[in-house]
Formats: C-alpha cells, structure tokens, sequence
C-alpha cells in the first residue's frame, strides 16, 4: 500500500533524511513558487525543474521508478483539464499545466518520502501552521488506516449479505449506508472518548507537549540555499533554451 | 474538486491562501476552546471517520455509485469551527501524502471545500435545525456544502482564465447536483440515526440571536445595493434564447411596475438606480413574509 512504503522510506539515512524538516518544508515552497512564477511561454522547457526533486530522491536512495508512479496520481485530474485548454489557449497552456502539477507532486513526494511524519508535525508548527491543526492532522493520519479498515469489514459483511447484487439506487440500499455509516461513526466516537480517556489515565494535562527533535544546522541552510539557487539556474536554463530554439 | 498546482494564478494562489489562512486560524482558536488540545484526538478521529465514510458507495442509477463527502456532518456534529479544522486536516493529509491537490494550491483548496464547504452547510441548519422543518434544514447541508464547494472550485478555476466548455461546466455542475442530492439523502438519514442512537451527537444550533439576524441583513442590504457592480450584464439564458430565435419582440407588459428591469425609473443614476430597486425589493420581500408567518402564527394559537 502507497502510505506503507512513504513511511518506510521517510525512516531512511539518505541526504534529505538528515536535513531539517523546516529547511525542507521552505525548499519545497520557493521551488513551487518558481515553478508557478515561470511563464506559460516556457511551456517545452518546464520539466527540467523535475530534476530538483530526483536530484533529492537519488541522494535519498528512494526507489525513482516508485516515486514517478506514486507522483503521477496528479495526471487523472489535470490531463482532462489541461486537454480542454488546448482548442481555446494552445498546446503550451496544456503541456504547461501538466508538467507544473507532476513536478509539484513530486517535489510533494520528495519531502514526504524522507520526513517521518512528527518531525514534518514538527517543522509545520515551527514555521507558524496552528498548534492545534497540526495536532488534529496528526491523529487523522495516525487513525486513517484503523477506521479505514474497519469501513472494509462493513463492506465487505454488506457485500457478504447481497448488497452488492442490486445497482438501483433504493430507499432500503439508503438506509443500509446510512446505517453503516451510523455505526462507524459510533465506534469512531467511542474510539476518540477512549483514546482521551487514556490520555487523561496517563496524566494528559490538556496540553501535548513534544520532544524538538532537530536543530536548523549550517548544512539545513547550505541546502535551502542550494534549492534555491538550483531553481533560479533552471529558470535561467529555460530561458536561454527557449531563447536559442526560437 | 481537488485543484492541483499549475492551474491557478499566483494572484488567485495568493488571496485564497490569505483567505484561508486567516479562516483556518480564526476556526483553529474556537475549535480549540481555549489552552485545552485534549479536543485534537476526538477530532482526529472523526476526521478519519470522514475519510472512512468515503469508502461505503451506494448505486445512484445509470451504473454509478455515490459515496457520503462528509462536511455537512462534520458541520452538524462538531460545529462549524471544528469541522473546518478537521476539513484543512483532510486536505492537508490529502495533499501530502496521495497527491491529491497540490502544496500551493492547498489555500485555494481549504477555502474552497473546508470554509465554503462548511459556511454552506452551516447557513441552512443554523436557520432550520433548531425547527420543525430540521431535516430539510439538515438536507440543505449537505446539498449546499457540496454545491458550494463545487463553485468555488469552479469560480477558483474561472478566476486563473482555465478555460471550461460550456458543455463540460454543465455536465461537471449536473454531476456536482447529483451528489449533492446524494449528499443530502444521506445526510438526513445518518443524522436521524445518530439522533436515535444518542441526540448529544448532532445537538440543534443554538437558536439565531437578534445580532445573528442583524447580521443576516446587513449582509443581505450590501448584496443588493453592491451585488450589481459584479452581476454580469449578458442577458441569461431565456432572454438570451428569445433574442437568438427572434420572439423578443413579442414580450408584452401588463403591469408596469417603478421597479421594471431591476431598475429605480426615478433615479438616473445606474449604479443607484439598480441598488434602489434591489434595497426595495429585499424590503418588500421582509415586509411581505413577516406580515405572512404573523398571520399564520395567529391561525396556529387560535
């Protein structure tokens, strides 16, 4: 499963492993906003800012054709949308729009792919996101997979008394769902009361305190500033190609 | 509904950012209720319960299915503030781990599905649910959380000059009505549910103070006295039909009316004149439905 491997991989030692989740966080924003910034003109050009984030993951020693697959869970929602530019805004507005949504996720993926998620917990809230929304990410992401898998036994009892049989929308195929859903969202209730009161048996105070667990270094910064750069020359690369080509 | 990055301009990126930065931080302080974080881990939870919810589909004809997005119940269960934190929770979770909307695009995004979202489903039960008429209350919620989430993402998307053909703007609106009815349905049934199983689960919203309806109409005042500058001047799509086949000549006037057109005939001014008309009519509208749910009240008591 997709979410198994990223956190596989974020417990690696590679290059983006051992550099601060902040640094990272702040790499990722100035490549994306160089990315957004580039002219549509640019168009043929724009998957060269691709190699920022490869670059990343070789030094990471994540498996590059994995990441490719994984990143291209962007391209179902935006080739249909860019193909329909194409008749009205040319095929530059269209190749553009697709290369800026894959080389965004997978300079998304680069960053998720080596930071464990308390430690991007971490770098969020230092950086200013709200304490409390950080938080509640965290035990969304940590439950996902517990509530997830019991809505797969709730399909799979339905499916196991015929409901899968019938593909007219009903009013008993109606209450079924909503039944279903009303018992996993009790079981989810009861989950978080017992979760909190667990907390509380082990001196929660109302405040959840964390451990920081990484200090910026001179290499977090040599790296920002090597992202930064990186980008900036790409940018003047694609202006130069662009240029000799015309 | 997830806008990927590329798509937006920086100035479209740049204001829903700020838009829902600010909301997202207002939301973050109420739904936290103080220094108290204990509320992160039942919010949490539910958040998931969410995502989880998405995985039950049921048919809704011509071999499709259609599957609960969550936000009206959300809204219901935890409160608008809340439900916006658990919302941006999703999105963000969405975005980073199944690149599902992209990092910069994550702004227009929160605003779109989790404030507008939220703001939508919030309006019709905050008016209805505390009433006889809650489970429409409780239907509009959920049609209008997806319904308003959909066009701001459609608008979003308008804004940065992305071309969409009139036929798949229809076809994506026609589908977004659809689950929205689903929406709805569902909606209504898995609250009555819950209400059965425990009514501390979805409490009726505290009932509308006198500031609440202020609120409502000065909203409702500066949306018909400024609401024209933005209003688009083609004609829609019945007079725009009778002009393209030639019948529109054929219009007769049978009561004339100062207000004709959505015009003041009194006022030369054109802006003034259409906010006149509008400040009239939103008056006449007040006017008209107080007068009728008193004379109602007063065949109810006898």
């Amino acid at each position: 499963m997709h979410h198994l491997e990223l956190d596989h991989w974020s417990r690696g030692d590679g290059y983006l492993h051992r550099r601060d989740a902040r640094a990272k966080l702040l790499g990722l924003l100035s490549l994306l906003l160089i990315v957004a910034l580039t002219p549509t003109a640019y168009a043929p050009w724009l998957w060269l800012y691709g190699f920022v984030p490869l670059t990343g993951l070789c030094a990471s020693r994540i498996p590059l054709a994995r990441a490719l697959a994984f990143a291209a869970a962007v391209l179902p929602f935006a080739l249909p949308v860019a193909l329909v530019q194409w008749p009205v805004a040319g095929w530059a507005k269209t190749l553009a729009l697709v290369e800026k949504s894959y080389v965004s996720a997978l300079a998304a993926l680069a960053l998720v792919a080596t930071t464990p998620l308390p430690k991007l917990a971490q770098g969020l809230i230092s950086l200013g996101a709200p304490r409390f929304l950080v938080l509640v990410t965290q035990f969304v992401y940590r439950y996902l997979f517990v509530v997830s898998e019991q809505s797969q036994h709730v399909r799979l009892a339905a499916a196991s008394r015929g409901a899968d049989r019938t593909v007219r929308f009903s009013g008993d195929r109606l209450r079924t769902a909503a039944g279903a859903l009303g018992a996993l969202f009790a079981r989810s209730y009861q989950r978080a009361e017992g979760t909190y009161q667990a907390m509380l048996a082990r001196g929660f105070s109302g405040r959840i305190h964390t451990v920081e667990l990484s200090h910026l270094t001179r290499k977090d910064l040599g790296f920002l500033v090597l992202i930064v750069i990186g980008s900036l020359s790409i940018y003047k690369v694609i202006v130069l190609v662009n240029q000799w080509s015309l | 509904m997830h806008i990927p990055d590329g798509f937006l301009t920086p100035a479209v990126l740049g204001a829903s950012a700020a838009a829902g930065a600010a909301a997202v931080g207002l939301a973050s302080r109420r739904a936290q209720k103080g220094a108290d974080e204990g509320r992160a881990p039942k919010l949490g939870i539910l958040g998931a319960f969410v995502f989880a919810a998405q995985m039950i589909n049921f048919p809704v004809g011509a071999g499709t299915t259609g599957h609960l997005l969550g936000s009206a119940l959300l809204t219901i269960t935890l409160g608008p503030a809340a439900s916006i934190v658990v919302m941006t929770a999703i999105l963000i979770i969405q975005a980073l781990i199944f690149q599902d909307g992209g990092i910069l695009a994550l702004g227009a995004n929160v605003l779109n599905m989790a404030v507008v979202g939220t703001g939508a489903a919030w309006l019709p039960y905050r008016l209805l649910g505390g009433s006889r008429l809650r489970d429409a209350g409780v239907f509009l919620a959920g049609f209008c959380s997806v319904m308003g989430a959909a066009a701001a993402t459609l608008g979003s998307l308008i804004l940065s000059d992305v071309h969409i053909p009139v036929m798949l703007g229809s076809l994506s609106l026609s589908l977004f009505g659809v689950n929205a009815l689903v929406e709805g349905l569902v909606t209504v049934a898995v609250v009555r549910l819950l209400t059965r199983m425990n009514a501390e689960w979805t409490p009726a919203p505290p009932p509308l103070s006198s500031r609440g309806v202020a609120g409502f109409g000065i909203v409702a005042a500066l949306l018909a006295a400024v609401g024209g500058l933005l209003a688009s001047a083609a004609p829609d799509g019945l007079e725009g039909l009778a002009e393209q086949i030639g019948i529109t000549e054929r219009a007769r006037l049978l009561l004339a009316s100062p207000l004709a057109g959505y015009e003041a005939a009194f006022v030369t001014n054109p802006w003034l004149s259409q906010a006149v008309a509008g400040l009239a009519g939103l008056a006449l509208t007040f006017a008209g439905l107080t007068a009728l749910s008193r004379i109602l009240a007063r065949r109810k008591g006898g």
